[in-house]
């Protein structure tokens, strides 16, 4: 029998795939995750939607070996996070929601290099990828800093050029901009995209119009995978979206509210634009 | 309780190579039964700042003022009471078997009789709606439950002032509207709340007053209109499509809110 790491480590068909998984915290009556199955293809960007407790968190933790499923199996890069996790974390890296646990060094830069410090990579590339990382996520200037004299969109970037460092090729980004303010949330996303192709990416997230270029949309509620669908039939699915607690974002609301294709009117800006022209012709027609 | 921030400054690792000057002589007040909404890019001093409201952080300049009393004058314990706050990500300090237990610790800490401590545990986790997870650990629940009870630790202390810092962060659009809800509910309760928030649109809904800082200073305080139509590039999504609309059509006005701004809107294609 081959190997099942073989096939998918160079070149075949997925670098993740869980198959009929099921976890159940202990103690709890019903499960987080119940038979869960997808695939994740090399260079994929796939988004993750659903309400909390629908076990988004779980899946994360289960992609690199914090939990073992009960029943079912999870393969990343053709390896079983349940039984060779450090293995399964050269490979696959996740960007944690909430910044502060991750961060332990005295400064920035000793922080970035912490993940590659535990694989034994030689000083003088460590310090190119460090310096290399804390570039790509815009922070030059801060490598000297204290993380605890950081904003909390500074050390989610911090996090995420640590992450970077290590150069796995699957990103698990849970929450990647919960922290960040508008201006900080284009810039990590704009980053994110220049990663596409390169990186397998899965994306969790409760802001759906960072979602509108992904591949691929997973939904999980209460613990079942209840949809996986492209972005166009994601976003033009009123009933799933409302099952599911999925909100649209603001303009895309108002624009439903008064007859205008929301699909299509992502900004403020191009939401005005269609009210004015609209308006206008109303005004001549009369 | 009316509390008043007056030209307060704060360096961080004074005198070192990596001082840093976070706050830059921030004046203001939080009113009575106000829901006073704190925003600001990334760095500005949002939670520098709300971390001088009991003193956590004593400032290096400047004074904090409770109905006009200095609060370094104050017993530590009782500032802390009546000044409630809660942190980014309050839920990672969740550390007893049971919520309700978790809830419980800092009322005990007061040395309150255990039934009024028992009162007040399920009178918080009512409030939040999570009186169904008293008996369940903090451990086996969601985001957004653990987030919950992490509240209804503060607000069993019963505080004037509840400060919330990024509140909603991670949690999903319908429970961020409840716990959007449970804010008004607290304000139409007498208590004040400090609302800290990177999410613009979240603040136009409930804030009666907004504070937009900028790199450690006051750039803007007043009314959300005042405050967000004064910058339309860092205001919330109805005022930008909004202030869009005005220059050829002033009549839509100056709405904030989504309902309100849909009623412009409305008004606007009928019109």
């Amino acid at each position: 029998m081959e190997h099942p790491g073989e096939g998918t480590r160079n070149g075949g068909s997925f670098v993740v795939s869980c198959e009929s998984v099921s976890f159940s915290y202990p103690g709890s009556g019903r499960p987080a995750l119940s038979d869960v199955s997808f695939e994740l293809r090399p260079g994929e960007y796939v988004g993750v939607v659903g309400p909390n407790g629908g076990g988004k968190s779980t899946l994360v933790r289960l992609l690199n070996g914090l939990l073992k499923p009960d029943s079912g199996r999870v393969l990343v890069s053709g390896r079983d996070p349940a039984t060779e996790p450090f293995e399964v974390r050269k490979h696959l890296g996740i960007l944690f929601q909430d910044p502060e646990n991750g961060l332990v060094a005295p400064f920035v830069e000793d922080d970035v290099a912490f993940g590659l410090e535990n694989l034994g990579v030689p000083r003088k590339e460590m310090r190119d990828r460090v310096a290399g990382a804390i570039r790509a996520v815009g922070l030059e200037g801060f490598e000297r800093r204290e993380p605890d004299t950081l904003s909390g969109g500074e050390k989610q970037r911090v996090a995420l050029a640590g992450l970077l460092a290590v150069e796995p090729d699957i990103l698990v980004l849970d929450e990647p901009t919960s922290m960040l303010d508008a201006a900080g949330r284009r810039e990590v996303l704009a980053y994110l995209e220049t990663l596409r192709a390169e990186k397998t990416v899965l994306h969790v997230t409760h802001h759906l119009e960072e979602l509108v270029r992904s591949d691929r949309i997973l939904v999980l509620n209460g613990g079942e995978l209840v949809a996986d669908k492209t972005p166009e039939r994601f976003f033009s699915d009123a009933d799933l979206l409302r099952e599911n607690r999925l909100v649209l974002p603001v303009v895309q609301r108002l624009a439903l509210e008064i007859g205008l294709p929301p699909a299509r009117l992502r900004t403020p800006e191009m939401l005005a634009e269609a009210i004015l022209a609209k308006t206008e012709s109303g005004t001549r027609a009369g | 309780m009316r509390l008043e921030l007056r030209d307060v400054r704060y360096v961080y690792a004074p005198g070192t190579p990596f001082e840093v000057e976070a706050l830059r002589g921030v004046s203001l007040v939080v009113e009575p039964g106000e829901v006073l909404g704190i925003v600001g890019g990334t760095g500005s001093g949002k939670s520098t700042l709300v971390q001088h409201m009991n003193l956590l952080l004593t400032p290096t300049g400047g004074e904090v003022l409770v109905d006009g009393v200095d609060a370094t004058t104050l017993k530590k314990s009782e500032l802390r009471r009546r000044v409630g706050l809660v942190f980014q990500f309050p839920e990672s300090a969740l550390f007893a078997p049971t919520v309700e237990e978790d809830v419980a610790f800092a009322p005990r800490q007061l040395g309150l009789d255990e039934e009024e401590v028992q009162e007040r545990v399920l009178e918080s986790l009512r409030a939040l709606e999570a009186g169904e997870l008293a008996a369940r650990s903090p451990f086996a629940l969601s985001g957004g439950e653990k987030r919950r009870a992490a509240i209804a630790g503060v607000l069993a202390m019963k505080p004037e002032v509840l400060v919330l810092d990024e509140p909603t962060a991670g949690l999903d659009p319908a429970t961020r509207e409840d716990l959007l809800a449970l804010i008004l509910g607290l304000r139409n309760a007498g208590i004040s709340v400090v609302l800290v928030s990177h999410d613009l649109d979240e603040v136009a809904e409930v804030a009666d007053r907004v504070c937009a800082l900028q790199e450690g200073r006051v750039r803007a305080i007043g009314t959300p209109a005042e405050v967000f139509y004064r910058e339309p590039a860092q205001a919330p999504a109805t005022v930008r499509v909004a202030s869009l609309l005005r220059e050829s059509k002033p009549e839509i006005g100056a709405p904030v809110r989504f309902a309100e701004t849909l009623d412009a809107l409305r008004a606007l294609q009928g019109a």
